[in-house]
């Protein structure tokens, strides 16, 4: 047991420890709630993974001596499929090749990495932009605003929001291209993205909205009001700081089902164009090989399943964290 | 003659691009011992939402009409029965005979025979035969159809019988005319053998009291052993027998199952699947085609060999290259010799996709067959000869630099969006890169393929092409696809030096009458074609089936590449 | 009240209206021209002409939309002459790929779909609730991890994946089952149900996923207010203080947004129609997309968009008998 004594006073007494007292911010508490969760760490760290991979993909690819777009013919028999067990693989195909071409699975699923992640960021980075900026406008100013906005969610939520996705797709993605985005990949990159956000906003604004109202009652923002403090000052100096616990919920739970959409465009065929890859392109072609080649079946699907789980999990931490209610005793 | 649904069902990524066609001298036989009994049930599983067209005037997709002239058509003359060769010959059907012709060969006139009846059992007129050719007239109503019956009569500015005058329905009286039981075309071009196209259900018989015009396509009256009884598209088609139909009256129909059903919408992996496990009813069961990641497990195994056959299609498949765009031929050269064919062969399933094409008229076609001669430095096992097709490029810099530079900055290619399209295109893009030539794909979303790159305004530097001969003469191939007055000309040649002579030379090979100086000239044509590369030859394809082990008479049709769906039969 | 149900009808109805012209414009404007691909392979110049003045698409948009809004009320009339053909009222168009009225394609394709979102909804309530619950109750302990775990990685699975995986080891690796083909349940039931059984089961579980999070996180925020304590305090036994208190707090949330989501799936499951063979609206709808037939598209853009209106106005009216400051707000 460590001492409790800090010092001798001069008659012989002793001065006690006072361990100071420092009274922790949430977001130290939040913080300290977290690093406990192990599962979550470890899903930081995959998620980490996923993003140093997805970044320095063509890095990778050399060193590792492999290409996305490589065709490798010796790797196929005269069928054109995988001239050895597990997709063939070997040194020079880690994860095996690509039925029908021969190309490089790992290249391919590393260079796919960057296109699912970067749809996913951009997706949910538009989407918490509109959300929480409609949302507090909405939840702050009430009245008027709040009625235009909330009809403006409505009519968006009143589409069968996939179907017109699907739709859409190849018109609009013309109609990008003829405004002068790069034809090919990313316009519809920028479709996808576009659309996604058009659709997702709403999500987010409303739950901003909700905190929102319940915030702007609360005791600092009243004060801060008596104080003589300005809307744009409450808005961005009390408001909004206190959003961003719900706003990360927000954002770790979306982005994989942002991820998850795009890989059912590409399955549908309305994602990536080739030669390009993305998760969706190659689980949708994977699908017929299931008999030939079920290697290239499960790959590609547990690199999708892994990510979205790292980052449901982490999700769910934040939240976990972020809850001072959850400290509280199991009562039952 | 289309392809049936070259690109699969639900775009959903599932299918794959279906190389299905009829066949030419099939490889191996098919029917077991004995003679087919009559009786039960036969399933076709497809992939397909729907038949395209059962209106016999729309109808002009090969399986489909395979399906509707064997079950439901009949026609004046129609193909024999017959599996292999002699299944390209013509024979009679509502007709007594295969015609006569006359006026050198600007008449023609059949008599149609004793017995034959509608579904309602009226008796089949001449009146009805003409009634049905006048429908392919309205092209705004009757769409898609063969348009071989406006090309030829003698008839001009007639909008078809919902439309037209009295003085325009007189005219048209006159270029197809019925005297009693015979009917008679008068043709503005001699056509020495129009009695194969007669063989389309162009040219099959409709009640004019029972047409209802658009909605015919969903049920249309039946001259044929069999009957519509139910049609959900998506779902299934449900064909029974028609007891007005006179066995008697009909010279080639046997109609030994007792029902057929069409089921649609079937993932195509589970339709082989089916066909592998061939439980229940899919004992009666025949598929439209395997996929070519099966191919292996169906090909390989002795227990499938009496349920499956591979043999040669009637399609060809190539690459047609806009002239226009690609004036030059050196180019042209570099395209096809830096080509990794067997890339994209092995791609599209080995050696089951078909042999390397030395033209656009397959073998099958004897007498306008010829070995061509074909590009210096192409290698026979279509690996790329990436030197040959470097000097052709860097001849191209000197002597046509704008092209050439074309090549370099981007050649468009407007490719089909299926998966095995897109390894295709891949292909394409690494080969051709190594000289330096960059390829960008543009994907078309598969069921506008054809009208999208067909519209005279869509700018490509190269598209796909796939056909086959609408009868066994190659007047149904080279004009088709070269001539500007053909229909499926994608090569944009009207421009090129070479043409003028060209033509010509088609109007004169068409014009000619005797029918082995007909072949030698499709030859020669054949060879200017591949001389001057207007189009990339391709592949001379083959098709592969599998039936249930109780199906019966389950020969390949030759001029359709597809069973004679209303022949099966089953053995119980 | 009584205003305030008529103010919430009034809203539904002028928002279907807007929906109604925002989908109609939508693809009328698009770049694509829908005449040209009415005839295959052979399309001459002429035929295209004709077509669209067939299909009226030479009209100005509005009248256009104008003949599609009128023929909600009154049927419409094709064609002239002898091969004349009307779609009486409701109608939503002709579709001239299936040769029928979009209405009746509605008509038939719907049954299946309800079905389908009738079975996976009882399922996803029972799973998503009985998971969430029992892992709420278990917080902390390997129930609640598996609880999350599951809830984690059902909702963001693409469904088209899982489903084919189901499809592919239950039909054909271990044959439990054999191939699904949709028969009604009233011409064969056994069919229907071996049909069914499978995207049921995939829907319902992916679909859970969410709810089994949803009710975990509300039975812990029921079951830590003040007037559980009190409860607990009070002797209430455990039951009874589940059911009476934390239940009703937590569940009113979930059911209504279990509504929304019941009424999005009456609009078409696209993918899992499509994976499982089922002849339903969304796979009508995608093959509408891939054909380009727009009055379909059009239609079943219209219906499910209904469902979704529909679903809202009952959620929200049912609100405003629940709590008074949601009436005095709107």
């Amino acid at each position: 047991m460590t001492s409790t004594i800090d010092s001798i006073r001069d008659d012989g007494t002793g001065v006690p420890v006072t361990a100071s007292i420092v009274g922790k911010s949430p977001r130290e508490l939040a913080w300290n709630r977290f690093r406990k969760d192990k599962f979550a760490l470890f899903a930081i760290g995959v998620i980490a993974f996923y993003i140093f991979v997805a970044l320095f993909a063509p890095l990778i690819c050399s060193a590792l001596g492999i290409s996305p777009t490589r065709l490798d013919g010796q790797a196929l028999n005269d069928y054109g499929l995988p001239d050895g067990p597990f997709g063939n693989i070997s040194t020079s195909h880690l994860l095996g090749v690509e039925p029908g071409t021969g190309r490089d699975i790992l290249a391919r699923l590393l260079y796919g990495a960057r296109v699912s992640l970067m749809v996913g960021f951009i997706a949910t980075f538009l989407t918490t932009t509109i959300g929480v900026v409609l949302g507090v406008v909405a939840g702050y100013k009430r009245g008027k605003i709040d009625a235009v906005i909330g009809r403006m969610t409505d009519l968006t939520l009143a589409f069968p929001s996939f179907l017109l996705i699907i739709a859409l797709t190849r018109p609009f993605t013309q109609r990008l291209e003829s405004i002068g985005v790069p034809e090919g990949n990313p316009a519809r990159l920028t479709y996808i993205v576009l659309v996604l956000s058009l659709f997702g906003w709403v999500y987010v604004a409303r739950v901003v909205r909700g905190q929102t109202l319940s915030l702007r009652e609360r005791e600092f923002v009243e004060a801060a009001r008596s104080c003589g403090a300005g809307n744009s000052h409450i808005i961005f100096k009390e408001l909004l700081p206190n959003l961003w616990a719900p706003v990360i919920v927000i954002v770790s739970l979306s982005l994989p089902g942002y991820v998850s959409t795009e890989a059912t465009l590409s399955f549908l065929g309305l994602g990536m164009i080739a030669p390009a890859a993305s998760w969706g392109v190659m689980l949708g072609d994977s699908v017929k090989y299931y008999r030939a080649d079920p290697t290239y079946l499960f790959i590609p699907g547990i690199a999708l399943i892994v990510l979205v789980l790292a980052f449901n999990i982490v999700g769910d931490a934040v939240r976990d964290a972020l809850d001072p209610k959850g400290d509280r005793q199991n009562l039952l | 003659m289309k392809r049936k649904s070259i690109f699969g069902a639900i775009g959903l990524g599932l299918v794959a691009s279906v190389i299905a066609a009829s066949c030419g001298g099939s490889s191996s036989s098919s029917s077991s011992g004995g003679a087919p009994k009559k009786g039960g049930t036969v399933h076709i599983l497809s992939m397909g939402e729907q038949i395209a067209h059962l209106d016999p005037q729309r109808n002009y997709t090969g399986t489909d009409l395979a399906f509707a002239a064997s079950t439901m058509q009949r026609t004046l003359t129609s193909y024999k029965y017959a599996e292999g060769d002699a299944g390209s010959e013509v024979t009679a059907d509502l007709a007594t005979d295969t015609g006569t012709v006359t006026n050198e060969g600007k008449t023609w006139a059949f008599t149609l025979g004793e017995g034959g009846t509608f579904e309602d059992g009226s008796a089949i007129t001449c009146a009805d035969v003409a009634y049905g050719v006048s429908r392919t007239f309205a092209t705004d109503i009757i769409t898609d159809g063969p348009t071989y019956a406006i090309s030829y009569l003698d008839v001009a500015d007639y909008p078809g019988p919902y439309k037209a005058t009295a003085d325009q329905q007189a005219a048209f009286d006159k270029a197809v005319n019925c005297v009693d039981k015979t009917i008679t075309f008068n043709l503005k071009v001699p056509v020495a053998d129009f009695n194969y196209t007669t063989t389309l259900t162009s040219f099959s018989p409709v009640p004019k009291a029972l047409d209802t015009g658009e909605k015919y396509d969903m049920k249309p009256v039946s001259s044929g052993p069999y009957k519509i009884e139910s049609y959900e598209i998506g779902k299934s088609l449900v064909l029974v027998r028609n007891d007005k139909w006179d066995q008697a009256s009909d010279p080639i129909r046997h109609a030994y199952a007792d029902s057929i059903v069409y089921e649609f919408g079937l993932d195509p992996s589970v339709i082989d699947e089916r066909m592998i496990k061939d439980a229940g009813d899919d004992q009666f069961a025949v598929s439209e085609s395997i996929q070519p990641e099966n191919l292996p497990t169906i090909f390989d195994d002795e227990a499938f060999k009496s349920r499956r056959v591979d043999y040669y299609d009637p399609f060809v498949s190539y690459t047609n290259l806009s002239v226009k765009n690609l004036s030059c031929l050196d180019v042209r050269k570099a395209l096809y010799l830096a080509l990794d064919r067997d890339a994209l062969r092995k791609a599209g399933g080995g050696p089951y996709t078909g042999d390397y094409a030395d033209g656009f008229i397959k073998p099958a076609l004897a007498l306008d067959y010829a070995k061509s001669k074909m590009l210096d430095g192409l290698n026979a096992d279509g690996t790329a000869n990436v030197e040959a097709a470097q000097a052709a490029m860097d001849a191209a810099k000197t002597s046509c630099p704008d092209v050439a530079k074309h090549a370099a900055d981007g050649l468009v290619y407007y490719y089909p969006d299926t998966p095995v399209w897109a390894k295709a295109i891949a292909i394409w893009i690494e080969s051709e890169a190594k000289v330096g030539i960059t390829i960008k794909g543009s994907p078309v979303e598969a069921s506008k393929y054809w009208p999208t790159v067909m519209n005279p305004d869509t700018n490509y530097d190269i598209v796909r092409g796939g056909w086959a001969p609408d009868w066994a003469n190659a007047s149904t191939v080279i004009p088709e696809l070269f001539a500007t007055s053909g229909g499926f000309n994608l090569t944009r040649n009207a421009d090129d030096p070479d043409y003028a002579a060209f033509d010509a030379a088609v109007t004169a090979a068409k014009a000619d009458l005797d029918r082995v100086s007909q072949g030698k000239k499709w030859q020669e044509l054949n060879q200017y074609v591949v001389d001057r590369l207007w189009a990339l030859p391709g592949t001379f394809l083959k098709s592969q089936s599998i039936w249930g082990s109780k199906v019966g008479n389950t020969y390949q049709w030759g001029p359709y590449g597809s069973f004679n769906f209303g022949e099966l039969s089953i053995n119980s | 009240m009584f205003l305030f149900v008529v103010r919430r009808l009034f809203f539904a109805v002028v928002l279907l209206l807007a929906v109604s012209v925002f989908t109609y414009l939508l693809f009328a404007l698009l770049p694509t021209d829908p005449a040209a691909l009415t005839c295959g392979i052979h399309c001459k110049p002429e035929t295209v002409l004709a077509n669209r003045i067939r299909l009226g698409y030479d009209k100005p948009v509005l009248e256009q939309y104008w003949q599609f809004l009128r023929g909600i009320f009154v049927g419409r009339d094709y064609g002239l002459g002898q091969t004349a053909f009307s779609c009486p009222a409701p109608s939503l168009g002709y579709s001239f790929n299936q040769h029928a009225c979009v209405t009746s394609l509605i008509g038939e394709t719907f049954p299946v779909t309800a079905f389908l979102a009738i079975g996976a909804f009882i399922l996803w309530m029972i799973i998503g609730i009985g998971v969430g619950a029992i892992a709420a109750l278990n917080k902390g302990k390997w129930q609640d991890r598996f609880a999350t775990g599951f809830a984690a990685v059902g909702v963001s699975l693409p469904t088209f994946y899982i489903g084919l995986l189901v499809l592919f080891s239950v039909v054909i690796w271990f044959q439990i089952l054999p191939f699904p083909s949709y028969e009604a349940p009233l011409d064969n039931f056994s069919a229907f149900i071996t049909a069914m059984i499978l995207p049921w089961l995939v829907l319902a579980v992916l679909s859970a996923a969410s709810y089994t999070r949803l009710t975990r996180n509300g039975m812990l925020e029921a079951m830590n207010e003040d007037f559980v304590r009190l409860g607990v305090a009070k002797g209430l036994r455990l039951r009874v203080i589940l059911r009476r208190y934390v239940m009703r707090q937590a569940l009113i949330p979930i059911v209504t947004i279990a509504g929304l989501d019941f009424a999005g799936l009456l609009g078409g499951a696209i993918i899992t129609e499509s994976v499982f063979s089922l002849p339903g609206m969304g796979r009508m709808s995608i093959r509408a997309v891939v054909d380009s037939d727009l009055p379909v598209l059009v239609g079943t853009t219209m219906v499910a968009a209904v469902f979704i209106v529909v679903a809202n106005v009952i959620v929200d009216i049912a609100y405003g008998f629940l709590d008074p400051r949601v009436r005095v707000s709107s």
